[in-house]
């Protein structure tokens, strides 16, 4: 072969070579992976133009249109608290103390970011769900079947896919978006039964 | 083996250097098919979308509890004048994004303070008229977008009726 043609062959591979690489490592990648809070990622630099060109690629994929940190905060899990991927076939129990913003959600999505199918249309659980929106501390169940009637969680449908991430949003931060609850504070996520 | 040795260093050059044109450039590449996607209706008007569910496609990871009202812009030929109308609702924000996915204006219901605003999207060296703020974005096309926190979701109607004061033109 000559030298020119093992250029050509080596550059050619040189660049499939890189977008493949981006491809898998944007793909794989959690939104916000600056700031890590027990099974949670989040950054704070969402939306800004001091964003730099990763985390933007990761939200431009992940999160496009993501408000900046003082107005909303956003925290994916993509994991239990013991590390294990959430799976829509298992139940979950998510327990929170009172989150410092103004309002805030817990929305389940699947893995490339849209809103999981389920017979009861339910794709979110507000704070406003809870007594003083749960100031108190909460539970969220999220599970493939909706909990019995004695069961006192907020029920969260995982739709029963492969794979499930959940984001939690904290609209209007108490500290106008220059710091980030503790793990004491974000919701702790237990595995039940798969 | 040898004559190998300088394709391969060079691919593998060209591997990283692809990887990072492909990282920066990514989030244009993606604004600009976003940009396109909402505005199939149109540059520079306001579309109403209905609460979000499994279906809905037109952004990622949105807000089952947000009413999304989009204006996919496009200044080349002028800039965009929003008028936006407060909401009743416990938040609700306006949001200006460029080609770049940078949020360059943010202004919430709180900061309103139950009043209207008006915003004028723009590049600089353009005059806007009297009363409009100035955004200067960079890159011609972005999308303004209106947020309004649905906390009861049999009381939509209303709000959807109310969100559609506030518009966007080119001028």
């Amino acid at each position: 072969m000559r030298a020119w043609a093992r250029y050509l062959v080596c550059g050619v591979a040189g660049v499939a070579l890189g977008l493949g690489a981006t491809a898998y490592v944007l793909r794989n990648a959690a939104l916000g992976n600056n700031i890590v809070i027990g099974p949670w990622a989040t950054g704070r630099t969402f939306g800004s133009a001091a964003a730099d060109p990763y985390t933007r690629a990761v939200v431009a994929l992940k999160g496009l249109l993501a408000l900046p940190a003082q107005e909303a905060r956003y925290y994916t899990a993509a994991r239990d608290s013991a590390g294990a991927p959430l799976e829509g076939r298992c139940r979950y129990r998510i327990t929170g103390a009172a989150l410092p913003a103004a309002w805030w959600s817990l929305t389940a999505y699947d893995p490339d970011g849209y809103l999981v199918p389920n017979a009861a249309g339910r794709y979110s659980v507000a704070g406003a769900a809870f007594p003083d929106s749960g100031k108190a501390g909460w539970t969220i169940l999220l599970a493939p079947t909706a909990p019995p009637p004695t069961e006192t969680a907020a029920w969260l449908p995982s739709g029963g896919i492969a794979r499930v991430e959940l984001t939690l949003r904290t609209y209007l931060p108490s500290d106008g978006g220059s710091g980030n609850p503790g793990a004491d504070i974000l919701p702790k996520i237990t595995r039940e039964a798969c | 083996m040898a004559r190998w040795t300088g394709p391969l260093v060079t691919g593998a050059l060209v591997a990283v250097a692809t990887c990072y044109l492909a990282i920066a450039y990514t989030p244009d590449l993606l604004m600009g098919a976003a940009v396109r996607r909402v505005a199939a209706g149109g540059f520079n008007r306001f579309t109403h979308a209905p609460l979000a569910t499994a279906a809905s496609r037109q952004i990622v990871r949105p807000s089952p509890d947000l009413a999304y009202s989009a204006c996919p812009y496009d200044i080349s030929r002028g800039s965009l004048l929003i008028y936006a109308a407060p909401v009743a609702a416990p938040y609700w924000s306006l949001s200006i994004f460029d080609s770049r996915t940078n949020a360059v204006f943010v202004r919430n219901g709180d900061e309103a303070r139950g009043k209207p605003f008006a915003v004028a999207v723009t590049h600089s060296g353009r005059s806007v008229p009297p009363g409009y703020q100035r955004v200067e974005v960079s890159g011609d096309r972005g999308i303004a977008l209106v947020r309004i926190l649905v906390a009861d979701r049999t009381g939509f109607p209303r709000l959807d009726a109310t969100r559609r004061a506030t518009v966007c033109e080119q001028r």
